[in-house]
C-alpha cells in the first residue's frame, strides 16, 4: 500500500488536529511547568486542626491581648482579641508576627555557659541552675555584691526578683530608662505618688509633647484604638490631636498638626502654653499657682521661639484651642520613650492641673499603688535606674560581683552604649535571662534561656499610660517550648529554695494567682483574654512650681546638632532587634544595604554642609555613629533625626552589622534640681565620612 | 475598555487619615501569606511586599511639612492591566468578587505583568523561599509557598473568602450574600486604628458601599482608566491630589476629574 498525495496530506492534517486536541501535550506542559515548581526545598504548608486561643503577647514593651492561631497546636499567626477592652481587636506590628518570632533564628537553644570570648557551650539545665546557685551562695548577705537589672515594666516577675534580691541582702534592683520611671518620679515632683495616666479616649483635644502615643509611646494599641474612636471613617472628627516633638513622626503624621519643637525645647514650650493660658485667664487652686504664674510669665511666646523654635503665632493658636477645648488633654513624654527627665514630665503634665484636667474623665489621672505580690519586693515609685548603676560601675562606685539580666538588653539600649557595655564587662558574673541572644547575653557568662510569651505564664499591670489601673495576664498556647527554655521566675524561686530565701512561692503561674487574687481580679477569665479593670484614682497634684524653678532654656551651640532618635514600634525595642517578619516595614530613608540613614531638613543640611545621600560621622563624646543623609523637611531646625533599634552585634543574620546604633551618641547628663540622668539633649558634630 | 462587572465586587476603603503607618498589615499580610524574611530586605527590587506603607510627602518646607502613608494592596482593577498581557492565563478576573488570580503553578516569570501594571503591585520572586530553620512550622495553612521565578501578589486573602462561605455554607446562610465583616483580609483585620474598611462595594449593607461614593474618596491613577476596586479618602486635599497624580493636565497635583 502506498502513500499517495491525498493520502499523505490527510495525515498531516489528521496529525495536526490530532495534536490540538489531543490534551496529552497540553496536560504534559502543565504538567511539567508543575514539576519544575515542585522542589523539595520548598517548604510544603503544614496541616492540622486550625484554633485559636487567647494570649498575652508581651513581646511589645505594653504587652497585645492577642488570640493566637495554631495549626495542629502550633503558632502561626496571631490576630487582635476584640473582646480585650484594652486591644480591642488591634495587634501591634510587633505582636502581629509573634508567631514568626518563636522560631527566630536568634532565639537561644539551651541553657550556655561562656567558654571564651563570645564562646558559649550549651549545659545542662541542672548545672546551668547549679551555677548560678553557687555564685548567689558566694554573694549572699553582702550588700552591693548582687544586682538585678529587668527590662520588663509591668510584670509580677520584678515583685520576684526584687523581693529575691532583697532577701539576699542586696538593694540592687534597678530597671531599665523608659517613660514610667521618669513620669512617676515626676508625678512626685508635683506632690502625687503612682503613676501617670492620660484618659485619651475621654478627652476632645489631645496635645502630644513629645509622647508618641500613636506609634510606640505607652499602651500604643489602646492610644490607637482611642484615636480611632474619635475619627469615625467617613465621618466628622470628634477629637483633635496635636503632635509637639522635634520629628513629623507616625504619631505626627495623623494628627491635626505638627508643631516642630527643637529635642531641648520641651518644657520650654510648654511653659509658654501655660503662660498663654494664665494670661487668658487660666487660674488653679493649686497651692504652689502664685510661684507657677511668675515662673511661666518668663516663658513669652519670643522666649520660646528662641528656646523651642516654635513661632509665636503658633504658640498662641495652640494655647487659644487648648483653652477652648471642653475635655483638653496634654501627654507628657520623651519623643523616643526614654532620656528626658522628671522636669520636662512636670512641665508638660502642669498644663492638665492649670486647666483642671486631673482625675477627671479625658484628663490625667494618677493610679494608686499597684498590689505587690510578695511584700518585700520594691514598688515602682521607688525603682532605681540602670543607667546610673552601671554609670556607678564605670567609676567604681558599685562593686557588683554577680549581676541578673531579666528581659532587658543593657549593652545595645543603654545611652553612651560603648561605655555602658564596658561597664558590664567589669562585672564577674553575668546571668542574662533571655529568650533570644541580645548584645547583653553575648556578654553573659551564664545564659537561661526564656520562653516565648507563647510558652509561659505572665502578667501585665498597669501598662504605662493606661488611664485606670489595669490588670492583664496570660498563660503558656502551646504544651512544650521549642527551645530547652525555662521561666526565669520559676529559675530564680528554685534557686532561692536552694540558697534558703524564703519568698513564698515556687512557680512564676503562682506569683501570677497571688496577685490575680490581691488586685480582686479573676485569674480565668483574664487568661482567657479578659482584662481587669477599676476606677480607683490617685491624689490631687500640684503645678510642680518648685521643680520647674530649675528649667532653663538651653543655649544651642551653632557647632552642634540636637540628636532626635526616632522610636518605631515595628522595629522592636532595646530588648528586641527588628522582627523577621517586620523587616519589609523598614523604608529605604531609614536603612539602605547595611547604612543608617539619619534625617535632617534642608536648611540644616545646607547650614552642616552635606547632601542627599552623603555619607556622614556623627560625634558625641567617645561615641560615634555612621550614616548616610537624607535631606527631609519633617524634622525640626538644627536636628538630626536617627532611627532607633539598628547596629545590632548580636541577634541574627537579619538584623547584625546592619545600620548603626544611636546609643552610642546619647549622652548622659544630670538634670537639675533631681539629679536624674537624662540624654533627651544629646548634641553631636556632623563631619563627612 | 470597559471594565469588568460582577454582582460582587470586594474592594477597600482605606481612610489615609486614619493610618498611622506602623506597619501591622504588612507584618500581618507576610504571616498570612508566607512570605519568607530576607537577609537584606532593604533591597527593595528583590523583596516581596502584596502590601506596601508608603510615605508622602507635602513637599514644604518644616515647619510647615505633613506627611500621610498610603497602604497599597493590589488594587483588583476592574480593568486590569496585568491580565491581557499574561501570555499563559496564569492571571485572570473571572470570579465572582471581581478578585484577580494568580496562579503561580502557571506563571512562566515573563514579568510582563509585573511591567503593565502601574501600581507596582506585583512582585517576582528572585529567590526561593527559605525560611530560617524551624520557622517553617509556623506556615499559615492559607496559602501556598512559591518557588522561584514566579510572579505574586495580593488575591485579598482569597482563602479567607472559601472559608467565610464555607461558614456560611455550614450554617445555611447564602455564600454569595456574606455578611459585612464575615470576609477579611488579614491587613484589615489587624489594623490598630481600622483604617482599611473592607467589603462587597456593591452591596448597600455594607459599609464601603457608602464611603466609596464620600466626597473625600478617590482611587489612585484614575485617569488610566483601570477602575480599582481599592479606594482611599482622606479629608487633606493635597493627599487626594497626590492619589491622583498627573490626573487632568498632566502636571502633579492637578486638580481631580472622576472617570
Amino acid at each position: 500500500m502506498g502513500l499517495d498525495r491525498r493520502g499523505f496530506v490527510k495525515f498531516v492534517v489528521g496529525g495536526v488536529a490530532g495534536t490540538l486536541f489531543t490534551p496529552v501535550i497540553w496536560q504534559s506542559l502543565d504538567d511539567v511547568s508543575i514539576w519544575s515548581q515542585n522542589w523539595p526545598w520548598i517548604p510544603r504548608l503544614n496541616k492540622g486542626e486550625v484554633k485559636s486561643t487567647a494570649a498575652l503577647s508581651k513581646l511589645c514593651p505594653a504587652g497585645c491581648a492577642v488570640k493566637v492561631k495554631t495549626l495542629g497546636g502550633l503558632p502561626y499567626a496571631a490576630i487582635g482579641n476584640t473582646a480585650n477592652p484594652m486591644s480591642k481587636g488591634g495587634v501591634c506590628p510587633v505582636c502581629a508576627g509573634g508567631a514568626q518570632l518563636m522560631y527566630s533564628p536568634a532565639r537561644v537553644a539551651s541553657p550556655m555557659k561562656k567558654v571564651g570570648e563570645g564562646k558559649f557551650e550549651a549545659i545542662k539545665w541542672e548545672d546551668a541552675e547549679a551555677m548560678l546557685v553557687e555564685k548567689l551562695t558566694a554573694v549572699k548577705g553582702q550588700e552591693g555584691k548582687l544586682a538585678v537589672i529587668s527590662g520588663d515594666e509591668t510584670g509580677s516577675a520584678n515583685d520576684v526578683f526584687s523581693a529575691f534580691a532583697a532577701g539576699m541582702g542586696s538593694t540592687g534592683f534597678y530597671m531599665m530608662p523608659g517613660e514610667m520611671l521618669t513620669a512617676t518620679k515626676g508625678v512626685k515632683l508635683m506632690g502625687g505618688n503612682g503613676q501617670p495616666g492620660f484618659d485619651i479616649a475621654g478627652a476632645d483635644f489631645v496635645l502630644m509633647i513629645g509622647a508618641d502615643a500613636l506609634d510606640s509611646w505607652g499602651a500604643t494599641v489602646a492610644n490607637q484604638k482611642a484615636f480611632a474612636a474619635t475619627r469615625p471613617t467617613g465621618g466628622a472628627a470628634t477629637a483633635q490631636f496635636v503632635y509637639a516633638g522635634p520629628v513629623l513622626n507616625n504619631t505626627a503624621s495623623v494628627s491635626d498638626k505638627w508643631v516642630a519643637v527643637t529635642p531641648t525645647g520641651a518644657s520650654a514650650f510648654a511653659l509658654g502654653l501655660a503662660n498663654l493660658l494664665i494670661a487668658a485667664g487660666a487660674v488653679s487652686s493649686a497651692p504652689d499657682f502664685a510661684d507657677y504664674k511668675a515662673l511661666a510669665a518668663k516663658f513669652t511666646p519670643e522666649a520660646v521661639e528662641a528656646a523651642a523654635g516654635v513661632k509665636a503665632e503658633v504658640l498662641k493658636d495652640l494655647a487659644a484651642k487648648l483653652k477652648a477645648a471642653k475635655a483638653p488633654l496634654v501627654i507628657a513624654g520623651a519623643s523616643f520613650g526614654q532620656g528626658a527627665g522628671a522636669v520636662d514630665f512636670c512641665a508638660a503634665a502642669s498644663l492638665n492641673v492649670l486647666l483642671g484636667r486631673v482625675n477627671v474623665t479625658g484628663g490625667m489621672t494618677v493610679l494608686p499603688t499597684a498590689p505587690k505580690a510578695l511584700a518585700a519586693a520594691i514598688g515602682r515609685e521607688s525603682a532605681l535606674d540602670a543607667g546610673s548603676f552601671l554609670s556607678a560601675v564605670a567609676t567604681g562606685k558599685a562593686t557588683p560581683a554577680v549581676l541578673m539580666v531579666y528581659e532587658a538588653n543593657p549593652a545595645f539600649a543603654l545611652p553612651q552604649a560603648g561605655e555602658m557595655a564596658k561597664s558590664l564587662g567589669n562585672i564577674a558574673f553575668k546571668v542574662s535571662f533571655s529568650t533570644y541572644m541580645d548584645e547583653t547575653a553575648a556578654m553573659a557568662d551564664l545564659i537561661l534561656p526564656a520562653p516565648h510569651p507563647y510558652e509561659r505564664f505572665d502578667d501585665a499591670m498597669n501598662p504605662y499610660g493606661v488611664a485606670k489601673p489595669t490588670y492583664l495576664a496570660g498563660k503558656p498556647v502551646v504544651k512544650k517550648p521549642v527551645a530547652d527554655c525555662k521561666d526565669p521566675v520559676d529559675v530564680l524561686l528554685a534557686a532561692a529554695g536552694k540558697l534558703g530565701v524564703s519568698l513564698g512561692f515556687e512557680t512564676y503561674a503562682d506569683v501570677i494567682k497571688a496577685k490575680a487574687s490581691a488586685v480582686g481580679a479573676d485569674l480565668d477569665t483574664l487568661t482567657a483574654g479578659g482584662a481587669w479593670t477599676s476606677d480607683g484614682k490617685g491624689g490631687n497634684l500640684s503645678l510642680g512650681a518648685a521643680a520647674l524653678a530649675k528649667v532653663a532654656p538651653a543655649a544651642a551651640d551653632p557647632k552642634t546638632l540636637a540628636v532626635a532618635p526616632v522610636t518605631r514600634q515595628a522595629f522592636g525595642s532595646g530588648s528586641l532587634a527588628t522582627p523577621p517578619a517586620n523587616l519589609l516595614i523598614v523604608r529605604e530613608d531609614e536603612l539602605t544595604g547595611k547604612d543608617l540613614v539619619v534625617r535632617m531638613n534642608a536648611a540644616t543640611a545646607k547650614a552642616a554642609g552635606v547632601t542627599q545621600g552623603a555619607k556622614v560621622k556623627l560625634t558625641a563624646g567617645s561615641g560615634e555613629l555612621k550614616a548616610r543623609i537624607s535631606v527631609n523637611e519633617g524634622v525640626a531646625a538644627g536636628t538630626v533625626a536617627v532611627p532607633m533599634g539598628f547596629g545590632r552585634s548580636a541577634w541574627d543574620e537579619f538584623t547584625k552589622g546592619k545600620g548603626d546604633n544611636v546609643y552610642k551618641i546619647l549622652t548622659v547628663s544630670d538634670e537639675a534640681g533631681t539629679g536624674l540622668k537624662v540624654w533627651a539633649g544629646s548634641t553631636v558634630t556632623v563631619a563627612k565620612g | 475598555m470597559k471594565a469588568k462587572e460582577f454582582n460582587i465586587k470586594w474592594g477597600m476603603v482605606i481612610d489615609l487619615d486614619k493610618c498611622t503607618g506602623c506597619g501591622a498589615c504588612m507584618t500581618a499580610c507576610q504571616v498570612e501569606n508566607n512570605i519568607a524574611p530576607m537577609v537584606d530586605s532593604s533591597n527593595k527590587l528583590r523583596t516581596l511586599s502584596w502590601m506596601l506603607v508608603f510615605e508622602m510627602s507635602n513637599k514644604k518646607p518644616c515647619p510647615d511639612a505633613e506627611i500621610a502613608y498610603l497602604p497599597r494592596p493590589c488594587m483588583q482593577c476592574g480593568n486590569p492591566a496585568c491580565v491581557p498581557v499574561c501570555p499563559v492565563v496564569a492571571t485572570d478576573k473571572n470570579e465572582e468578587g471581581g478578585i484577580v488570580s494568580q496562579i503561580y503553578p502557571r506563571c512562566i516569570g515573563c514579568r510582563y505583568c509585573m511591567a503593565a501594571c502601574p501600581y507596582h503591585a506585583r512582585y517576582f520572586n528572585w529567590e526561593d523561599p527559605i525560611f530560617p530553620k524551624g520557622m517553617e512550622k509556623a506556615l499559615s495553612p492559607s496559602t501556598s509557598t512559591r518557588p522561584r521565578g514566579v510572579v505574586e501578589k495580593c488575591n485579598f486573602c482569597h482563602t479567607r473568602l472559601q472559608n467565610a462561605k464555607d461558614k456560611v455554607r455550614m450554617e445555611g446562610g447564602n455564600p454569595e450574600a456574606l455578611p459585612d465583616g464575615a470576609y477579611m483580609p488579614a491587613c484589615s483585620e489587624v489594623c490598630p486604628t481600622g483604617a482599611i474598611t473592607f467589603g462587597d462595594l456593591k452591596n448597600p449593607e455594607h459599609k464601603v458601599h457608602e464611603l466609596a461614593k464620600s466626597e473625600n474618596a478617590f482611587r489612585l491613577l484614575e485617569k488610566l482608566g483601570l477602575a480599582p476596586q481599592v479606594y482611599y479618602m482622606s479629608k487633606r486635599e493635597w493627599v487626594r491630589k497626590l492619589g491622583d497624580n498627573y490626573a487632568a493636565t498632566g502636571k502633579p497635583g492637578a486638580e481631580k476629574k472622576h472617570s
